[in-house]
């Protein structure tokens, strides 16, 4: 038999579960507000807000892999969602992966670019980041990472351009970049520049930075809007450094 | 498009335009417009052909601005080539307009960026 | 592309290349065709080469008649998908027109620019005429049937 009318849901208000959750939370009442997370979640198990708030219990309770978890169940829900980002920010600082603090943030401050708290903590994490140590980390190659290799032909070589890791809009992206490409070296020689080295695009809700790797290949960047122009330069010789290597063979 | 950069006086053009080449490194200013590539107002070319800066700027704002659209990036508002002798920014103003500068390599380009985007917003 | 005359082919294909353009057309001042990009039918070619040769010519009297002199330049037609570019170029051997006609992936400044190089590159690599090279009134339309069959084929 269903229950129609499960533990601290009303119907008619929503779920109630969530404000009950959160005050036994804020009580540090952890164990009671597990069991109603967990319960409501047993009825809800798309509401990505339940999922937030089981992640936010576990990890007052030191449980940082299950709230991880969480999460990025919250994240599989709604991608995007601004608490789960901030979440997952939260872990990344605790075990001091200051990088993925950031990426976490900056992905945050480019669905609410006005929060100031948000954008604090990335000014925080930023601050903690000395850039000798950023290029050590190889992240080329992951989705997340926004790094997408192309060649002069306009085809995508490796990489994707958004976090969904999208096939189509990577190919896409590749074709448009590489034209790109050609029209930064042609206007550079014409207008006696030299050796073209970067062009920065920064729209409203993106900023990319397209830079050549060799005569055939570029790297295109995307991060958000957020971004530093000074971080996008310093990303794209990261991830040069990356494809370099991948090409070579180690990330093949 | 029709009256494009004719919301503002020759004088107030200048002044514009004289604002950007007053930092030190830039060497040239111009107005365009991105559809067509034709110059709009300039100042202090130089060695530089305003009409020839004025299309290739142009022609890279078209392509940048759509490969911002295909990554969902929205409106582009800065665009920006760098090489090793000189940059280019671009500061986008009311559609279709681009405040563009032509920048030796030791410009200020920070204050370069903030005075374009502050001053394209002006455009009209 | 076909070219009557072979220093204009390597100038020609820059211009095609770098503006993009989808049609191009060079031509004597008279509309004598010179080379062509683009065209499928010869009378097509004809067609635009006399208009555009008349253009030009029109323009240049209205802009000497209106006092704003004889170098005026270009003629642009900015239509809604596609643009003309038509511009005069003087060469050794006269002056020759070029018509250019291109699509948005291109724009007119672009088709300015690389149009001046082109005309530079094409006056700059013409040798000077021949003595009794000059056409004719009654030899012109052998002139125009040949030239025309070097620009299509021999079917046309």
């Amino acid at each position: 038999m269903t229950d129609a009318s499960p533990p601290h849901v009303a119907p008619s208000q929503g779920p109630v579960f969530l404000d009950l959750g959160e005050r036994l939370r804020l009580r540090g009442q952890l164990e009671a507000a597990e069991s109603v997370a967990r319960a409501g979640l047993a009825h809800f198990p798309a509401l990505t807000e339940a999922h937030d708030l089981l992640a936010r219990i576990l990890a007052d309770a030191g449980r940082e892999v299950e709230a991880e978890a969480a999460w990025t169940s919250a994240l599989g829900c709604t991608p995007g969602h601004v608490g789960a980002l901030k979440g997952l920010a939260y872990l990344a600082f605790r075990r001091h992966d200051l990088e993925a603090a950031q990426d976490r943030l900056e992905a945050a401050a480019a669905a609410l670019p006005h929060d100031t708290a948000i954008l604090a903590a990335l000014d925080r994490v930023r601050a903690l980041r000395p850039e000798a140590s950023l290029g050590t980390h190889a992240t080329f190659g992951s989705p997340a990472a926004g790094m997408l290799l192309f060649d002069a032909a306009g085809l995508r070589v490796a990489g994707h351009a958004d976090e969904a890791g999208s096939n189509a809009m990577a190919d896409a992206a590749a074709a448009e970049a590489a034209g790109v490409t050609m029209e930064a070296a042609r206007t550079a020689r014409i207008l006696g520049l030299g050796p073209w080295r970067e062009v920065i695009v920064e729209g409203e809700t993106a900023r990319l930075i397209v830079v050549p790797l060799d005569d055939a290949n570029g790297l295109l960047v995307r991060r958000p809007p957020t971004t530093p122009a000074g971080r996008l330069r310093t990303l794209a010789a990261r991830g040069l450094a990356g494809a370099r290597a991948w090409l070579a063979g180690d990330g093949a | 498009m029709a009256g494009r950069g004719r919301g503002m006086s020759a004088v107030a053009w200048a002044a514009l335009l004289d604002e950007v080449t007053a930092i030190p490194g830039v060497r040239a200013a111009v107005v365009v417009a991105a559809d067509d590539g034709l110059v709009i107002h300039e100042a202090a070319m130089g060695d530089l052909d305003s009409a020839d800066v004025a299309a290739l700027a142009a022609a890279l704002v078209r392509r940048g601005a759509r490969l911002l659209g295909t990554l969902g990036g929205g409106r582009p508002q800065v665009l920006q080539l760098g090489g090793a002798g000189g940059t280019i920014v671009a500061a986008a103003g009311p559609d279709p307009l681009w405040l563009i500068a032509v920048a030796a390599p030791e410009a200020e380009l920070g204050r370069l960026r903030l005075l374009l985007g502050d001053r394209a917003g002006v455009m009209r | 592309m076909r070219v009557l005359e072979p220093w204009v082919a390597d100038p020609l294909a820059e211009l095609l290349r770098e503006s993009a353009a989808r049609l191009a057309l060079v031509m004597t001042a008279s509309g004598q065709v010179i080379a062509q990009h683009g065209f499928a039918r010869s009378l097509d070619v004809m067609a635009a080469a006399a208009l555009g040769a008349g253009i030009l010519a029109s323009t240049r009297e209205l802009a000497r008649l209106t006092g704003a002199g004889d170098d005026f330049g270009a003629v642009v037609h900015q239509g809604g998908e596609r643009g003309i570019w038509l511009a005069g170029f003087d060469t050794p051997r006269g002056r020759w027109v070029g018509l250019v006609v291109f699509g948005a992936e291109s724009s007119v400044g672009l088709v300015r620019l690389f149009f001046e190089q082109f005309a530079e590159r094409v006056a700059a690599a013409t040798p000077p005429p021949r003595a009794g090279r000059e056409v004719l009134a009654a030899g012109f339309e052998r002139e125009l049937d040949d030239s025309l069959r070097s620009l299509f084929g021999s079917g046309a």
